[in-house]
């Protein structure tokens, strides 16, 4: 039978309950209490049975349980998620037994589109993460506790920046112009968002990584699928059940970037201003931070219900830059007329103050003079008037920049069982966040507030989205054949709406941001100087129809199938539609042969087709704006292309899960994925259309990969029990076609090296090429000389001639890793438990920007700018030019995060468990990288200088440029507790 | 059965109230075809100068001024390459890839030069704007007059520029490329037919007039040997200039300004020497950035800008010493010397200070703008070079200046005429138009012209100078291929055009890139 709850554990616990006491004549008591081994909690509705019989009991609330048995009974404790245990009770009347995780079961539950399937039936690449395997230590972006633990899986928040998310890429990039994150299911509610969920909520995280098993989410899986399943409470018979977790973390910077002291800058050359002052150290600080997550869960045959609060006060090493966060969620769940219907509601609000602080205060604490004052004599910040130079630490003193958020979202499930094996599923959830952000810069702030009289900006805001599903599930076993069939509708809607203000020339800094009128700025009405805008997304629709079967035939052989018919409003007129279909297959090869070494044996393949939707709207048409110039007048922005279509991707998924002896288990998949006609802006003949832009579908790209996941269940070493798990991953993408044949990209930017580019895009290659002349010494004028690379005598190496036919220009490195590698170890010795999780990432450069721009002893600068210092800097060189100098090796080896915990093991009736636990995240790091972070860069960040404000927008077609506005990656200690009650 | 009947009925019920068949999406904040400003002159009252007319013409007119007076487009195309302006590279700052210096070099390249692919996107993004205008049924005679003469000056940037181009004149409708022969022909069929239709008189402010045509044919047609590409000057091409010069001279509609420094201030609105201008303006004509493209970092304090300036374009040394001391035009067209920050009482003289200068700059911290640059790069000093102050700037300048840009001018006319008469052999007659503008800057009359024209071309290069004519005079006079500072001499005919921009080859699939490129 298909279960359809998501909290599938605890609805068979549910039917476990009602597994009736059965006793009989000369039996004899025997209790005892079960318990998990990872943390030696009670484990309630665990299945307790007599061997060859069909007699048994369940575990209470607690864990505890009493069973009449007659002598010589073998007792069979079961619990779905654990190893199954038989003991021989023989004179035994108290039987405690320690539980412990089964990795090698294949019948665990997995939650899929629409439903569940247990593990064995599933034809495609899904991989499921329940909370012990999570990543742990001070986590506040629900993303960070998957990083490197799925294979295929890339996370990287390079930097650690607590108020930037990270950058999720499921077997690398996707599509280019579209999203490239991957669809999130949160409680199934498609396209829900992660900055709702605080991390300690969540109960597991399944990833749909393939084409079959994304297929049935249509037009949004092409990035892959991450469901969420939020915790609930369970059925303890009225009881009420506590939790706290609580801990505080202390953050510092692992790396600052290696630029010159003061003395050395001084011998270098530097004028020298008569103080010390190391401006990196002055703009960080040990950050600390508390979390507190309480949560109250319980429930009766009925209902159960699960509330949880959680209180975030992060502070990061870059100073101010942090956040205060509350957020809470209530999860229920109903069932009645004979459990025939079933009712969840899940609500969760989240409450968010940040301030974002100012990442240039880093930029600028590398280059700014060490031996300059902070301040004078007088009060008055140290400033110099140069290009791209501004005291750091008046950066974080004169100027705030803060902002509010706040998401809310509910949805509402009905199941209805209609008859035995016909159920009918609706689900209505709405989302929505709000942010308000204000900036304010001092009128005495060099950086940014001095040329206006004070500058304020302010941003807001709304986004909601509506989810409507509806979908039945018919499910039959028959002689053969168990047969499950799901159809169903779906429509979703998205709106986004936002204003921005910005303005200066204040009477004083008194009111920041919020006295917008006294900006003299609106006397003068010009727009360059009054900022203003605001703008609304149209009603994004998108409605479905979808279908899926399941076979199961022979309990061998599995087969699935689906389809989904999706329309979108942002397409063209004449291909709003598509169709998305799936199918996959897999045998249990160990039904047909019996193969002594092997425990599990299953062969599956899948093929799927999914699509990309861009985050634009208008694509398909003529867009204007007004110009005030010359008296007003309208300008085409965007030329219409009425047949844009969708973004289609076709994926082979082959895989194998296995199982040998009794304690190893795993998984091994290959695939190919063909993305074709992605949807991008390219440049139009001006002379034909008048914006010189619109968007095609322009392109494909294809990509090879194969993951390997391993896992070691239990090796024993005396009393210590070690679990590891190994993940490792390798892709290849090329970009089949394109809008040019070859293009560069990746601009290095000012100053003096804006026309630089560092990335090559070319049709039929490899994507993630840095691309750049060769350094091949010093010339006397302490220019850098490049390498005649095809050997004809005359060196082309000028930026502007990147893609000549006669450049003297090749690849560099390569932007996206060639290999990534998770290393899981769990033991336990005792009441200790101690979790190390190692990381990886090899084959991997980034172009270093801060040594390409400042590490050259230009004689010119060197007064100007302090240098980065790298024992790769070569001698005599001083100017400045993008070249193989700077592109470095970023393979790295981490030990990302340990925990050290010990379980108190009570039996106070007031606590059920007590754990403390200490954790270092990025506890070390191995690597050759001069920079403070060689975590890979997946997308550009673009350049900046001078003050100005960023680009928001990512270009995912040139990774592995490490720019100057990145944050420094911290290391985190976090001393932490669990109680329950 | 009942119950499944009814749940059924449930759920496509639900299927109905939910379900939306119609995508049509909506765009909310944008025009679109079906919206249009009912108002297209909202923007004209809060012109600090002067409002260009309400004629539905300003979407086609506000094209000239990008690129006209910034950096990236026109402006740079042509006078990075030429001898009176230069962009170092200052250590760190301003090597861009090299994009400047190769400019400066002659080593013209399709992508990765300054200016290239702007100065092509810039005119074809006017010809299109006239192109869509103009294809309004019953648009009044004078108005399609004032498009195609607007058009045509477009295409004469082209022309002069890129030689062989599209001729594009229905918005949307490819063609194929054209040699340059038929451009230039093309420039003048539509400047002679246009003129009937312009007004007569000096026109509306910001618009195109029959002075306006003139001026250009003038011009187009002093430049025809280039253009046409003919081993000698036709004295009937020449002829005609002269002719279109003295419907200008002739008009009575533009007189000489007796101070040179009012042509080119923030306050020169329709000034009596203007023929046809961008007219800039700090609200409702953006586009120039000279003091910021000019201006080292702390100059900011001199003319209190609301933003900081990028220490980029000044003059060669050569160039600036053309000049002779008692010209009014050197001091009109150049910021030399030490500089000070602004005050109310111009007697009080606070340096400014470069804190972190240079080693390269001679001065040392208080800034001091010297003729002299040391070097093209990696290291030309920060204070290096005399600042391109021609377009002057006033005090408390905001992000977009205020200053129209003549893009004709009677001066050019009068020079015009002079070179046209000269190339006649009527060295007389030339001399009295070229001394008209040396009586002006207050130096002594040139008594001849040498036989290369040598004088001509330097008395051009005094006049016209930051407007964007050096290049076109250059290569008129074969002086294209001189050395100059830090610029090899070169014999390359196919450098007196520039190569079509790379991107717009690509885009396009049906352009042939220029001979040599």
């Amino acid at each position: 039978m298909i279960r359809l709850y998501l909290s599938i554990r605890r609805y068979t616990i549910f039917v476990l309950l009602f597994a009736s006491f059965v006793a009989t004549a000369q039996e004899r008591v025997v209790s005892g209490k079960v318990t998990s081994a990872d943390d030696g909690a009670g484990i309630p509705g665990a299945n307790i049975q007599i061997k060859g019989t069909s007699s048994g009991t369940v575990s209470d609330a607690d864990g505890n349980f009493k069973i009449n048995i007659s002598p010589n009974a073998t007792l069979v404790f079961s619990f779905i998620g654990y190893a199954t245990q038989e003991i021989v009770v023989g004179t035994q009347s108290t039987i405690n037994v320690s539980m412990l995780t089964d990795v090698v079961s294949l019948s665990e539950i997995v939650v899929t589109g629409y439903g569940t399937q247990e593990k064995k039936e599933i034809t495609s690449s899904v991989v499921v993460l329940t909370e012990k395997e999570f990543n742990q230590g001070n986590i506040n972006d629900p993303s960070q506790l998957l990083a490197g633990k799925v294979a295929g899986l890339s996370i990287y928040n390079r930097g650690g920046d607590p108020n930037s998310n990270a950058t999720i890429r499921l077997r690398g990039i996707s599509t280019v112009g579209s999203n490239t994150e991957p669809l999130v299911v949160i409680d199934g509610v498609i396209g829900a968002s992660l900055s709702n969920v605080d991390p300690n909520d969540i109960e597991s995280i399944n990833v749909l990584k393939d084409g079959s098993a994304a297929a049935i989410y249509g037009s949004r899986g092409s990035s892959g699928v991450i469901l969420v399943t939020t915790k609930r409470g369970s059925k303890r018979g009225g009881a009420v059940g506590f939790e706290y977790n609580g801990y505080v973390a202390a953050a510092t910077p692992i790396r600052m970037q290696p630029n010159m002291s003061a003395g050395e800058y001084v011998a270098a050359g530097g004028n020298d201003l008569g103080s010390v002052t190391d401006w990196q150290d002055e703009v960080t600080r040990t950050g600390v931070s508390n979390v507190h997550n309480i949560a109250v869960s319980g429930g009766t045959k009925s209902t159960t219900f699960r509330l949880s609060t959680n209180f975030r006060n992060i502070n990061g090493i870059l100073e101010k830059s942090g956040f205060d966060q509350i957020n809470t969620r209530a999860n229920l769940s109903h069932s009645a007329l004979d459990d025939k219907l079933k009712v969840d509601l899940n609500m969760a609000l989240t409450n968010r103050k940040s301030n974002f602080s100012f990442n240039d205060a880093l930029r600028y604490a590398v280059l700014f003079n060490p031996t300059a004052p902070i301040k004078f004599d007088n009060g008055d910040y140290y400033q110099a008037i140069l290009f791209d130079n501004f005291n750091p630490v008046a950066i974080l003193d004169q100027n705030v920049n803060e902002g509010k958020r706040k998401n809310i979202n509910y949805n509402a499930k009905i199941d209805y069982t209609i008859v035995e094996g016909l159920t009918a599923t609706a689900n209505f959830g709405q989302q929505f966040e709000t942010n308000l952000n204000g900036e304010y810069y001092s009128r005495n702030s060099l950086y940014r507030g001095l040329n206006r009289g004070g500058l304020a900006r302010r941003y807001t805001s709304d986004r909601q989205f509506t989810l409507f599903e509806a979908y039945g599930t018919y499910s039959k076993d028959f002689n053969k054949v168990d047969l499950s069939v799901t159809g169903g509708y779906s429509f979703q809607e998205d709106q986004f709406e936002d204003m921005f203000l910005e303005f200066g020339n204040f009477p004083s800094d008194d009111l920041g941001y919020n006295a917008l009128e006294n900006a003299g700025d609106r006397l003068s009405g010009l727009a360059s100087l009054v900022n203003v805008n605001s703008s609304a997304s149209p009603k994004n629709q998108i409605t479905a129809l979808f279908a899926r079967v399941n076979l199961t035939i022979d309990k061998g052989i599995f087969f699935n199938a689906s389809v989904r018919r999706e329309g979108s409003t942002k397409l063209g007129e004449d291909n709003r539609y598509g169709i998305f279909p799936a199918a996959g297959v897999g045998v249990d090869i160990l039904h047909y042969a019996n193969m002594n070494s092997f425990k599990a044996l299953k062969v599956r393949v899948g093929y799927g087709v999914t699509g990309s939707l861009p985050g634009q709207s208008g694509l398909a048409q003529d867009l204007y704006t007004y110009s005030f110039n010359q008296g007003g007048n309208i300008t085409k922005t965007r030329d219409a292309n009425p047949d844009l279509k969708w973004e289609q991707k076709e994926e082979i998924n082959l895989g194998v899960d296995f199982g040998i002896g009794t304690h190893l288990t795993g998984a091994l998949d290959v695939y190919t994925r063909n993305i074709k006609d992605f949807i991008l802006e390219r440049e139009v003949d001006p002379a034909v259309y008048a914006s010189g832009f619109r968007f095609e579908n322009a392109g494909k790209l294809k990509t090879n990969g194969i993951e390997l996941t391993l896992n070691y269940n239990d090796i024993n070493l005396g009393q210590v029990r070690w679990t590891p798990g190994i993940v490792f991953s390798k892709y290849n993408t090329t970009l089949e076609e394109f809008i040019v044949d070859k293009q560069v990209r990746g601009e290095l930017g000012a100053p003096g090296q804006n026309g630089t580019y560092m990335i090559r895009v070319a049709e039929g290659e490899k994507i993630g090429q840095i691309w750049g002349p060769v350094f091949d010494g010093v010339e006397g004028n302490g220019a850098p000389r490049f390498k005649d690379l095809n050997g004809d005598g005359q060196i082309i190496s000028a930026p502007g001639q990147a893609l000549a036919d006669d450049g003297d220009f090749k690849e560099l490195g390569q932007g996206i890793p060639a290999a990534e590698f998770g290393w899981t170890n769990q033991l336990t010795f005792k009441n200790w438990d101690l979790n190390a999780f190692f990381r990886a990432a090899f084959g991997h450069s980034l172009v270093n920007s801060f040594r390409a721009f400042y590490e050259p002893l230009d004689p010119g600068a060197i007064n100007s700018y302090n240098r980065i210092q790298t024992d790769k800097a070569v001698a005599g060189l001083t100017s400045a030019q993008y070249s193989s100098l700077y592109v470095e090796k970023a393979g790295f080896f981490k030990l990302d995060n340990i925990t050290l915990g010990y379980n108190f093991k009570t039996s106070s009736t007031a606590f059920k468990s007590i754990r403390f636990y200490g954790s270092v995240q990025n506890a070390f790091v191995i690597t050759n990288y001069t920079g403070v972070d060689p975590e890979p860069q997946l997308a550009d960040i673009g350049a900046v200088d001078n003050a100005n404000f960023a680009p928001t927008s990512l270009d995912v077609l040139s990774p592995g440029i490490d720019r100057r506005q990145s944050y420094f990656q911290s290391r985190t200690f976090t001393f932490g507790i669990n109680i329950g009650l | 059965m009942k119950n499944l009947f009814k749940s059924t009925l449930i759920i496509a019920l639900s299927f109905g109230a939910f379900s939306c068949t119609d995508l049509e999406e909506e765009i909310v904040d944008s025009y679109t075809k079906s919206i249009t400003p009912a108002n297209p002159g909202v923007g004209t009252k809060t012109n600090v100068n002067k409002p260009t007319p309400n004629d539905g013409l300003g979407g086609a007119f506000s094209r000239v001024l990008n690129g006209t007076g910034g950096h990236g487009g026109y402006f740079s195309l042509q006078e990075i390459p030429s001898d009176e302006v230069v962009v170092t590279q200052k250590g760190g700052d301003w090597y861009d890839g090299g994009e400047l210096i190769v400019s400066h070099q002659h080593n013209f390249r399709s992508s990765g030069m300054i200016g290239v692919e702007g100065a092509w996107n810039d005119a074809y993004g006017g010809i299109f704007q006239c192109n869509d205008l103009l294809k309004e049924a019953g648009l009044p005679l004078e108005k399609q007059a004032q498009l195609r003469m607007l058009r045509a000056y477009f295409y004469w940037r082209l022309l002069d520029l890129y030689g062989n181009v599209k001729i594009v004149t229905t918005p949307g409708v490819d063609v194929s490329q054209s040699n340059r022969l038929a451009v230039y022909n093309f420039v003048e069929a539509e400047l002679l037919a246009s003129i009937t239709d312009l007004p007569a008189g000096r026109g509306e402010y910001g618009r195109a007039s029959q002075g306006a045509a003139y001026a250009l044919l003038a011009r187009l047609y002093l430049n025809a040997k280039v253009y046409k590409d003919l081993a000698a000057f036709d004295d009937t091409d020449l002829q005609k200039s002269i002719d279109a010069a003295d419907m200008v001279i002739n008009s009575g509609n533009y007189s000489l300004e007796p101070d040179f420094k009012k042509v080119f201030s923030p306050d020169n609105v329709e000034n009596v020497e203007h023929i046809f201008v961008a007219p800039f303006d700090e609200a409702t004509g953006t586009g120039m950035q000279f003091p910021y493209m000019t201006l080292h970092y702390p100059s900011q304090l001199t003319f209190k800008l609301a933003q900081q300036p990028w220490n980029g374009y000044s003059t060669l040394e050569a160039f600036y010493n053309s000049f002779e001391d008692a010209d009014k035009r050197k001091a009109a067209s150049f910021i030399s010397g030490p500089q000070y920050a602004y005050n109310v009482d111009p007697e009080v003289k606070t340096p400014i200070l470069d804190l972190a200068f240079d080693k390269a700059d001679p001065d040392g911290a208080p800034i001091n703008y010297t003729p002299f640059v040391n070097e093209l790069f990696p290291n030309g000093s920060r204070q290096g070079g005399a600042r391109l102050g021609k377009f002057s700037f006033k005090v408390g300048q905001n992000p977009d200046a205020d200053n129209d840009y003549p893009l004709l001018r009677l001066g050019e006319v009068l020079l015009n005429r002079g070179e046209a008469l000269w190339r006649q052999g009527k060295t007389g007659e030339a001399l009295i138009e070229i001394n008209k503008l040396r009586a002006r800057a207050g130096v002594s009359d040139l008594p001849s012209i040498s036989s290369d024209g040598g004088d001509l071309l330097a008395e051009r290069g005094r006049e016209l100078f930051q407007e964007a004519l050096r290049r076109t005079d250059l290569i008129r006079f074969g002086a294209w291929g001189n050395a100059w500072w830090e610029k090899p001499a070169h014999n390359d005919p196919n450098k007196n055009l520039m190569p079509i921009p790379n991107s717009a080859i690509v885009a396009a699939t049906n352009l042939t890139q220029n001979p040599g490129y």
